[in-house]
């Protein structure tokens, strides 16, 4: 793959609002998520605490109907591979209702590692509620290698 | 006065240490560090200010950079104003060359760090691109190392008389104060820094 115009990119796609999907929270999967994730905190793993709550990381989980902008040229990231998430919890995330989530790129950037040059796209994902309220923002890093 | 010259913060793409963690850790640890600097990945952080975490703490807190060039990276200490505005940090390609002359007439310091890691390291790029002009200090003792790096870094420290310096390269709090760099006098604040660093009077400092 040749090297990409990162400067290109960033002009054209970051910071743009190219999707926004609905999640519910059920509250058997948060539960299930608590559970598998070995919780401890009542707060996750028992419905009846007066402050349940699905665990911070369980949004890292939905992705919406587009991954990616339209005409991005995701042939070039076809050999990406996954760099992790990062949440950020700004509000407890609340079992039983609708969130919805706005997508887009946040950035787009090279660096250089032990393996070689890679370019890094960072998908955010922020989380609100009904009112509006920030509940929680994914970024989801993607990680290309330049020549792979 | 010895600072561990190599870490990054959560300011970094890939560092997970808040620099209040590194702190506490230094304290609760109690490891021989009177102070250490935050060089964040292709930019300067000018807007955090840690005077305060300084104040409770009792340590030194300076900010640096660790820039990217052909002959890999590189640290900058006694980052300015002008020297942010000669170089643009964020580029994967700045010329070694470009960044030393810089750094030079803008009052900084550069100091390509650990030189024996591939692809990242001045040892990788020797062989094909020639010796770099201008390199005087090199991270001898950098924490991320794997076996045999910072061995390569010794010998080409000493081939080419660069002096050295030691940088944990700390990316989560319980890898800083693994190197550091011992200064025969206290360090006030970044500009004072790269002076003692133009001084030459240090030495790079190991811990496991």
């Amino acid at each position: 793959m040749a090297v990409m115009d990162v400067d290109k990119l960033k002009a054209r796609f970051v910071g743009r609002e190219f999707d926004t999907s609905e999640f519910v929270v059920k509250h058997e999967d948060a539960l299930t998520f608590a559970r598998c994730c070995g919780e401890t905190d009542s707060r996750y793993s028992d419905p009846e605490h007066p402050d349940y709550q699905a665990p911070p990381t369980f949004l890292a989980r939905f992705v919406g109907r587009r991954t990616m902008p339209e005409e991005f040229p995701a042939d070039e990231f076809r050999g990406a591979f996954d760099g992790g998430k990062l949440v950020v919890a700004h509000a407890p995330v609340p079992v039983g209702e609708t969130l919805i989530a706005a997508s887009q790129i946040a950035d787009v950037f090279r660096k250089t590692g032990r393996s070689g040059a890679m370019t890094f796209i960072v998908h955010r994902m922020e989380f609100r509620d009904r009112a509006g309220t920030l509940i929680s923002t994914v970024d989801w890093k993607l990680i290309q290698k330049e020549g792979a | 006065m010895i600072l561990d010259l190599h870490n990054h913060s959560i300011k970094s793409d890939d560092g997970r240490a808040r620099v209040e963690n590194y702190c506490q850790w230094i304290r609760k640890r109690e490891l021989p560090l009177d102070g250490f600097v935050l060089t964040e990945h292709r930019q300067f952080d000018a807007e955090s200010d840690y005077r305060a975490l300084e104040n409770e703490f009792g340590l030194r807190i300076l900010k640096g950079s660790e820039v990217e060039t052909e002959y890999g990276h590189v640290l900058l200490f006694g980052v300015n104003p002008d020297l942010e505005r000669a170089l643009d940090f964020t580029r994967v390609d700045l010329p070694l060359a470009t960044v030393l002359e810089e750094s030079v007439r803008c009052g900084a310091v550069a100091v390509p760090c650990h030189p024996g890691r591939p692809n990242v390291g001045l040892c990788a790029h020797y062989d094909t691109l020639g010796p770099a002009e201008g390199v005087r200090i090199i991270e001898v003792a950098s924490g991320g190392s794997r076996a045999g790096e910072e061995e390569a870094a010794a010998a080409l420290a000493e081939t080419h008389g660069y002096l050295g310096v030691g940088g944990s390269d700390a990316h989560i709090v319980s890898q800083i104060g693994r190197r550091a760099t011992r200064f025969p006098r206290e360090i006030r604040d970044e500009e004072d820094l790269a002076a003692a660093l133009r001084e030459g009077s240090f030495e790079a400092v190991r811990w496991q």
